[in-house]
């Protein structure tokens, strides 16, 4: 019965969706009926209102924002971020599908594979007219110095990605090979969390998938790439990442966090005696197999691009040697020009004597005569361009020709094909399947795409069950091509069992005894990376604290007499408080977003949503904010909001060399400021309301009121912001703090002598102001403290970060 | 002609520096038919802490080191002796220019001399339209007979000029300007050279200088030097031509290294890490010891 005023059951929302004419779809077949792995899905979307849908939506959008996902932009200066373009419909295929698509990639694979170790062995493929010498000659992928260089372990390919679209037949097509570096698993595992929360009620029982399996066969794959893999002298598997300039940076220290992997970087790393080690707090620590995210090209400017300042020189001599197993081999991108799809399918047949079971779009190099008259002929049916590039199908860029049209500035079409013939490829233009997306509460059609990753594992190539699908932002006419060109959004990809799916976790399930990991060995990039990160973050809050003095003064009667004061000793640091915002406070806190944003594989989720979240509040509030009382109250909510931030990571993280460089970054920065608001503001000639400032900006108001409660002298202000060691804002507290994170550096016990240069520096900086009393400790001999503790930064570096 | 080669080169750096990593390609090639390698020993000071000598994919004889120590100064020292065999002599059989790129389709191989390599733009020689048309202008029927002509017309239209370009200027720029070295000249021909159609690639090597009539060679005056080398055709192969003399190259040349550019055949490159600048000096010295055939 339904309940009274309950509304009419409301129309399925298949009932409005429309294919495209001629095109094949997702959700409907040929005959128009829903193909039944998309029932349960449809069905749970009837079942929810239009509101319950708006909300369940905007769960997977949270979740999205909440981890921070986001492409990066190159940009001149600056690093940009783009929103992350999710759809929160996925695709869904039954697994006996994806089975067959698992198996023709996997075929593919095996095919790549001895393709590369032709083109970097033998070159019987050349030899035996398979392939043209010049394609692989003028490939600026193909890497002369890799020629004749076996892989550890005897192969080039661990890890692919396959761009594959449904044609107008129904069946799959490969568009486009990914060998070099594949991008977007890591992606597909945030989606997969988006969706799963998108669809929250629906998703545990719904027999999908799961994607940990595969990472799991992966990361133990990794580890058994090891040249002695073995549980007790811990993983020397590193990622390889070009560094944050990439777009894909995101994706990379994603996956090393959720694989447990140091990000590297090519500076990390140093050749030694033909054997790769990390450069860490520790000095140099071996490391055996990278999964390099970073191009072949950019890996050794020793011997590959000599410009690169993102590789590491030596590498190939390591590679040579046989010393370290890189994931993909270097120089594997030579398999990812367009052209060798034209020639893929007869070297399959040549080598195997086997047909590929999925076929790839069809290409014609124009470099043959019959190729290219048959383009000619065909252009109008046809996406023509250069012939080496990598990029797929509906990624256009340069000069290329969509239909017979030429685009760009090259003359006649005809004369333009004929002159660059060997330099061109022609390529069908495709139709390719849409799939559902939600457009205003109703289902629309849209073409799409899928990438599939498959992984080699000791038993073979083991297949993502899902994926990373791209979705057209239009219909681009049926034309998939120019659909995705004009722009596309990202989907999951559900693989849809007949049977309840095991629970997957990454927890291996290898049957040795437990042992405590070691933690892995600091890069120095790293340390140096949060040891600024701490910084900056203090002297952010330093600046908060006096331009919140500045900005009250400005508002109370009788406050003026130390503006000017508190407006030099700002100056001194670059800030002017004149502007209620103070450009100079906003770029001191964007330098600590840039310190920890090359080290996000080391911060949890929620210390980089705090972070960003006050660099974002902080320059919203910039246009805003007045001078006075309101930029007051806005640097008491910024205080509180970094606040936040400190206790997250000092609560939260792991007391590991990591956080100490943080904590000596900050106690160094707290103590170096103190030193010198003491030296102004208790000077003898200070302005009146100067000590009052000095206690309001070392926090301490209550506590110098409960132990001197009669009188504010210079000796008590400072004893209780120099010399009590008890006060977490006082120098000598923090010398302290600096003291005990250089022995734990060092591994030394608390007694011992600290057994670095920066230990016994710190000692005796520590030393000599444990000697003064409050009136010994004049503003001389307050600046020469000062000196003393910032001189510590480049005794650090020297002897932990060089 | 047998020859001594002496070659010092010394990096003074400003500062001390880390480690540090290099590359070098100094000695004299073994080719044979064309040129024997007797002897040949390059000297590193101070002692690098890892060294390997060997081939790279063009076959040049390089030698990979590095330094762990903290150093301010390196020296490199060569000593070789090399009967050079080649005369310079025009080969026969060079194919018209018209079939090359049949030709080059044709040849089913990878191997270093195949001229697969050196048809397309490589890293320091990128197609450039006023070289290329400068090119077609200079062309003949002829593939042999059209790379002499472009070495000439290079020679003719240049103006040699060692303070106007330094070892990073981009070739069209110096073609622009109608000045440069060996270094310019080289990679001008190769581009006009590939954009008519001949596979083209660059040579480094040492040029013998002969001193004015009564005057005595001048110790270490003599440079590196480089010239190009075209493919005319199977027949004929591989021939070099050394466009800032207007010659074939013969007697006087003893070539070091082959690839597509300078890029592959860089003398000396390294990384390290130093703070400040760095100066260097070379001294060369080709020291022929047969003077009296002298051709």
């Amino acid at each position: 019965m339904p309940k009274p005023g309950a509304k009419p059951r409301k129309a399925s929302l298949i009932e409005g969706y429309r294919p495209l004419p001629g095109v094949p779809d997702e959700l409907l077949d040929a005959s128009g009926a829903m193909r039944p792995a998309w029932a349960p899905l449809i069905a749970h979307l009837d079942s929810l209102s239009a509101s319950d849908l708006v909300s369940h939506v905007a769960r997977g959008e949270q979740y999205l924002r909440e981890a921070g996902v986001y492409f990066r932009r190159y940009g001149a200066t600056t690093l940009g971020e783009r929103d992350w373009p999710f759809t929160p419909l996925p695709i869904v295929l039954p697994e006996a599908e994806w089975a067959q698509i698992a198996e023709g990639l996997a075929q593919r694979a095996d095919l790549l594979e001895a393709v590369a170790a032709d083109l970097y062995g033998p070159n019987r493929l050349v030899a035996e007219g398979h392939l043209p010498a010049t394609l692989v000659g003028e490939n600026p992928e193909w890497l002369r110095p890799l020629v004749g260089i076996a892989p550890r372990g005897g192969h080039f390919l661990h890890f692919l990605a396959f761009e594959i679209g449904r044609g107008p037949d129904g069946r799959w097509w490969v568009l486009g090979d990914r060998t070099e570096a594949p991008s977007g698993a890591g992606f597909a595992l945030e989606n997969r969390v988006a969706s799963s929360r998108v669809f929250a009620e629906h998703y545990p029982g719904a027999h999908v998938h799961r994607l940990a399996g595969f990472f799991r066969a992966f990361r133990d794959a990794l580890n058994g790439l090891q040249a002695n893999a073995s549980v007790l002298s811990g993983s020397k598997v590193g990622i390889l990442t070009p560094g944050p300039m990439t777009d894909t940076y995101y994706e990379h220290a994603y996956i090393a966090r959720y694989l447990g992997m140091p990000l590297l970087e090519g500076a990390d790393l140093t050749v030694e005696g033909d054997a790769v080690k990390v450069r860490t707090v520790s000095g140099p620590v071996p490391i055996d197999v990278l999964w390099r995210r970073l191009d072949s090209g950019w890996a050794d400017p020793l011997e590959l691009h000599d410009n690169s300042y993102i590789g590491t020189p030596g590498l190939l001599s390591a590679i040579r040697a046989g010393s370290v197993t890189l994931v993909n081999a270097l120089g594997v991108g030579v398999l990812e020009a367009q052209a060798m799809l034209a020639f893929l399918p007869r070297i399959s047949e040549a080598l195997t004597g086997q047909p590929l079971k999925m076929p790839n779009i069809a290409t014609w190099w124009c470099g043959g005569s019959a190729e290219l008259e048959h383009v000619r002929a065909e252009a109008g049916r046809m996406l023509i361009g250069p012939a080496l590039a990598t990029r797929l199908p509906f990624e256009t860029d340069g000069t290329h020709a969509l239909g017979g049209v030429l685009r760009g500035d090259e003359g006649p079409f005809d004369d333009w094909l004929t002159r660059n013939a060997s330099g061109l490829v022609g390529q069908e233009l495709v139709t390719l399947s849409t799939t559902p997306v939600l457009v205003g509460g109703r289902l629309e059609p849209r073409p799409m795409t899928i990438r599939v990753f498959l992984a080699r594992t000791p038993q073979g190539w083991v297949t993502m069950p899902g994926g990373f699908a791209r979705i057209a932002t239009g219909t681009g006419s049926g034309t998939a091509a120019i659909a995705m060109a004009q722009g596309s959004s990202v989907a999951d990809v559900w693989v849809l069992s007949d049977r309840a799916v095991p629970e997957e976790t990454m927890l291996s399930r290898t049957a040795h005894p437990f042992a405590r990991a070691e933690g892995s060995a600091l890069p120095a990039r790293a340390a140096d990376n949060l040891f600024w990160l701490g910084r900056y973050v203090e002297r952010t809050e330093g600046v908060l604290r006096l331009t919140r003095a500045w900005n009250a003064r400005l508002a109370e009667d009788g406050g003026a007499a130390l503006l000017p004061e508190i407006a030099a000793f700002l100056q001194s640091y670059g800030i002017d408080p004149v502007v209620p915002m103070p450009p100079g406070l906003i770029q001191t806190l964007g330098s600590a977003v840039t310190s920890a944003s090359q080290i996000r594989d080391r911060f949890s989720v929620d210390g980089w949503a705090a972070l960003t979240d006050l660099d974002k509040t902080m320059r919203r509030m910039g246009s805003t904010v007045t001078a006075g009382s309101d930029a007051a109250l806005a640097m008491g909510v910024l205080l509180r909001k970094i606040a936040g931030f400190s206790g997250l990571v000092h609560e939260n993280m792991y007391r590991a060399a990591g956080w100490r460089f943080l904590t000596i970054g900050r106690s160094l920065e707290r103590a170096a400021t103190m030193a010198d608001v003491l030296r102004v503001f208790t000077a003898e000639d200070a302005p009146t309301g100067s000590l009052d400032l000095a206690i309001e900006i070392g926090d301490s108001a209550m506590t110098h009121r409960q132990r001197y409660p009669v009188t504010t002298r210079r000796e008590s202000v400072v004893d209780l912001l120099a010399l009590d060691a008890q006060n977490p804002r006082s120098i000598l507290f923090h010398l302290n703090e600096l003291r005990e994170q250089a022995e734990a550096l060092a591994g030394q016990p608390q007694a011992a002598a600290p057994g670095t240069e920066f230990g016994r520096r710190i000692l005796e900086v520590q030393t000599r102001l444990a000697l003064h009393s409050p009136e010994s400790l004049t503003p001389e001999a307050l600046a020469t403290l000062r000196g003393d503790i910032l001189a510590l930064s480049g005794v650090l570096g020297a002897t932990y970060l060089m | 002609m047998l020859y001594d080669i002496r070659l010092n080169i010394t990096y003074s750096y400003a500062s001390l520096a880390t480690g540090g990593r290099h590359l070098v390609r100094l000695m004299p090639a073994d080719i044979p038919g064309v040129q024997r390698l007797i002897a040949g020993h390059l000297d590193i000071a101070p002692e690098p802490a890892e060294r390997t000598d060997r081939a790279d994919f063009f076959g040049n004889l390089c030698s990979d080191f590095a330094f762990r120590a903290a150093h301010d100064q390196i020296a490199l020292r060569l000593q070789a002796r090399v009967q050079r065999l080649a005369t310079g002599a025009r080969p026969a059989g060079s194919a018209p220019l018209a079939e090359l790129p049949g030709l080059v389709a044709a040849t089913r191989s990878l191997d270093p001399l195949a001229p697969a390599h050196f048809t397309s733009p490589s890293p320091r020689v990128q197609p450039d339209a006023a070289v290329i048309a400068f090119a077609r202008h200079a062309a003949a029927a002829d593939s042999l007979t059209a790379v002499e002509a472009l070495g000439r017309a290079i020679h003719a239209e240049m103006r040699y000029d060692p303070e106007a370009t330094d070892v990073d200027t981009p070739m069209a720029e110096a073609f622009a300007a109608r000045h440069g070295v060996c270094q310019d000249f080289s990679h001008i021909m190769i581009a006009g050279l590939r954009g008519i159609g001949i596979p083209a690639g660059y040579v480094s090597g040492f040029l013998r200088t002969i001193p004015p009539p009564g005057k005595q060679r001048l110790e270490g005056a003599d440079a590196m030097h480089a010239w190009v080398r075209a493919w005319c055709g199977p027949e004929a192969g591989w021939v070099e031509y050394d466009p800032t003399n207007a010659t074939f190259a013969g007697r006087d040349h003893i070539a070091v290294a082959h690839g597509r550019d300078y890029f592959d055949v860089a003398p000396v490159k390294g990384v390290l890490r130093i703070y400040g600048g760095q100066s260097s000096e070379q001294a060369v010295d080709v020291i022929p010891l047969d003077g009296a055939m002298r051709a």
